[in-house]
């Protein structure tokens, strides 16, 4: 356990906490471990991370997983091209013998050097093929990985909180799931929403909140929607209609005109999809 | 602690280690877990790794902690829960006869889905008179269901409230809609999904593979030899329609779709679709056919090249196959023959399959022959086994 208990997580300002994700994050944290999201795209899993770095006062390192990306480039890379550069001209004051001079941490390798504990995000894991994971698991139970190359282990000076986001688009290995506390973000609900909006634009009029989530959950029902819009969509929205001067919330909807659709609707075809499901639903 | 409670969940079925269960204990013990609604959540976090499984361990939690056996439920899972109830009640067909106040003699004309039907409705009957509809099946006493096993002794609805908040969350079921597609644990999948992978397109052989050009050419002592592979091609789209509509057909839904699932890096896409007997102006993304329907004629927008594979035991009333008002889904809307859509379809994807749960060797003598003979002149048809599967594949890869 960690000696000097650190505060409790408690949401930011513009981060809307439900208490139950409150209690995981608190829980992961207690535990040290691992605490794997999941869930629809803008559901705020990224976010997550950013907040509690926030409000905890810890720096955020964020590894952001590549399909191509292989374990040990999340931990450190042995930079050969400047060795040998740097013996074919000798113009550095690196010492050309001592490897360790040309040892580059990645994002995992900064997180476990750092002199204060850090958040490390590990975004989307599951674009990375599931070697990647599988390499991963001891290096983040033990905290310690090997340098081969001049043979020497770096170990977790300070165990970092580790958040990772996966799409749910492929399930993890079960080793791995079994080393990480779970959680699945569903969709805000509109009373959510409400809260997300407030926090967000702590002066807005009600009546515009309230028929701008009405709409967004109704034309979030348009069928064959590619990409439904998610809350990053109706900020972003809700942004442009307050910043547009001739823009009535009483016109909002009316006769199936909403402005800025294209907001919401970043696919042309989806857009048109839209487009006809306003031009058939009279009320809304 | 607890330890009950840890077995439930594992004879449920989640799959738990006992590794989890030592650090909830230890959650436990750093004083973090302060009511039952942290309990709930830390449970949670801690045990259960995938969101499938949410809605299980929900149940399993208001069972546990307040004896809740089932909510009222929803008329779709009575019905599954009363066919279940019917296949242990055709064994003994006496007591079924005796219920539901019929000879038994006439009870053997029903056919299975009949029999449901006939079922629900002496139900609803039952329950409105007892009870005012609000509890169900199973009150001690009030019938044979209640015995049958699945349930056993009364039922408390809502019951009494220990800490009214978490049960009350884990009574909500908010994770039922991830529970459909629970994994299935049957034996040939593996193999099956062995043959699905082959369901690629490869390129010509125009692409030189260094790695192992290299190595043919040191192992050839230092004689050159270069190695070409094949180009990668775009990989395959593939919707999947299936029918969900009989009770004959859902294990083999599940089937496919954990199938597809695995399958899915494989594919560029997979896209699934349902319908119930035959395909008409309409098929739906939901399995409850429903909330999300797609116009059948949509899919000339789609890529040709697109994979069409239907899944179906093609056995239904020929009037369904062949008539303009064919449908037995009531108030949906038809214009054409379900032949005409199945022509349709074919006509739209030159590359598409039938897969028929039913074994080829039944297809002749089967109650719906005379459609799956029909059917078969519009798809080529193949069993839903590993043989056929790997014909189905091969016939979906030729060019």
């Amino acid at each position: 356990m960690e000696k000097r208990k650190l505060k409790e997580f408690e949401g930011t300002r513009t981060y809307v906490l439900d208490p139950e994700l409150r209690k995981i994050v608190n829980i992961s944290i207690a535990l040290e471990m691992p605490l794997l999201l999941k869930g629809e795209p803008g559901t705020g899993k990224t976010l997550l991370a950013q907040a509690i770095a926030e409000d905890l006062g810890l720096i955020l390192i964020v590894l952001n997983v590549k399909s191509s990306m292989k374990a040990v480039d999340a931990l450190y890379q042995y930079d050969t091209l400047t060795r040998l550069n740097d013996a074919r001209f000798g113009d550095s004051k690196r010492n050309v013998k001592n490897i360790e001079e040309y040892i580059r941490m990645g994002k995992i390798g900064q997180a476990f050097i750092s002199e204060s504990k850090v958040v490390l995000l590990i975004d989307e894991i599951d674009k990375a093929d599931s070697d990647f994971q599988d390499d991963l698991l001891d290096v983040l139970d033990q905290m310690s990985f090997d340098i081969i190359e001049i043979d020497k282990t770096i170990k977790a000076k300070h165990r970092p909180i580790v958040i990772i986001t996966s799409n749910a688009k492929k399930d993890l290995s079960d080793p791995f799931l079994g080393r990480c506390n779970f959680h699945h973000i569903a969709f805000p609900d509109p009373d959510m929403m409400h809260k997300i909006i407030r926090a967000h634009f702590p002066e807005i009029e009600q009546n515009l909140a309230n028929s701008a989530i009405k709409i967004f959950y109704q034309l979030r029902k348009a069928p064959n929607v590619e990409k439904k819009p998610s809350t990053r969509e109706l900020l972003n929205w809700l942004r442009a209609l307050i910043l547009d001067p001739s823009f009535k919330v009483k016109e909002l909807g009316k006769e199936g005109k909403i402005p800025y659709l294209g907001v919401l609707f970043k696919k042309s075809m989806d857009l048109e999809q839209a487009k006809n499901y306003l031009s058939r639903v009279e009320n809304l | 602690m607890f330890v009950p409670f840890f077995y439930e969940l594992r004879t449920a079925g989640i799959p738990i280690s006992p590794t989890a269960f030592l650090r909830l204990q230890k959650a436990l013990n750093l004083g973090l877990v302060n009511s039952l609604e942290d309990f709930y959540t830390t449970a949670r976090t801690i045990l259960i790794k995938s969101e499938r499984y949410f809605d299980l361990y929900d149940k399993i939690f208001a069972q546990y902690f307040l004896g809740v056996e089932l909510k009222t439920p929803e008329e779709k899972e009575l019905e599954g829960l009363v066919r279940a109830l019917l296949e242990e009640w055709l064994k003994n067909p006496k007591q079924l006869a005796d219920f539901l106040g019929i000879d038994p003699e006439q009870l053997k004309k029903y056919s299975p889905e009949e029999l449901v039907r006939y079922f629900l409705e002496k139900l609803k009957e039952q329950t409105e008179r007892h009870d005012g509809g609000d509890t169900w099946i199973g009150t001690a006493g009030t019938s044979p269901v209640g015995h049958s096993g699945i349930h056993p002794g009364g039922m408390r609805v809502g019951g009494i409230s220990r800490n009214k908040s978490a049960i009350k969350v884990a009574l909500e079921r908010r994770w039922k809609d991830y529970a459909m597609n629970g994994p299935l644990d049957t034996s040939s999948i593996g193999e099956a999904l062995k043959r699905l992978k082959h369901l690629t397109p490869s390129g010509p052989r125009d692409q030189l593979n260094i790695s192992e050009t290299i190595y043919q050419t040191v192992k050839n002592a230092g004689e050159i030899e270069i190695v070409f592979s094949p180009r990668l091609k775009d990989k395959l789209k593939i919707i999947l329609v299936m029918d969900n509509g009989g009770w004959s057909m859902d294990p083999y839904i599940e089937l496919c779709r954990t199938l597809f699932k695995y399958a899915n890096d494989n594919f560029k896409q997979v896209r699934t679709y349902y319908f119930h007997n035959c395909i008409y102006d309409y098929v739906y993304e939901d399995p409850q056919r429903r909330a999300k329907p797609r116009k059948t004629l949509d899919f000339v927008r789609e890529d040709p090249e697109t994979r069409l594979i239907i899944v179906g035991d093609a056995s239904m009333a020929p009037y369904e196959l062949t008539h303009d008002q064919g449908t037995i889904e009531y108030g949906e809307y038809q214009t054409k023959s379900g032949l005409h859509w199945l022509k349709f379809l074919n006509q739209t994807f030159p590359h598409s399959a039938w897969l028929n749960p039913k074994l080829k060797e039944e297809w002749r003598y089967t109650a719906g022959s005379y459609t799956i003979a029909r059917i078969r002149e519009v798809f080529p048809m193949f069993d839903l086994t590993l043989e056929g599967l790997e014909k189905a594949v091969n016939h979906l890869t030729k060019k």
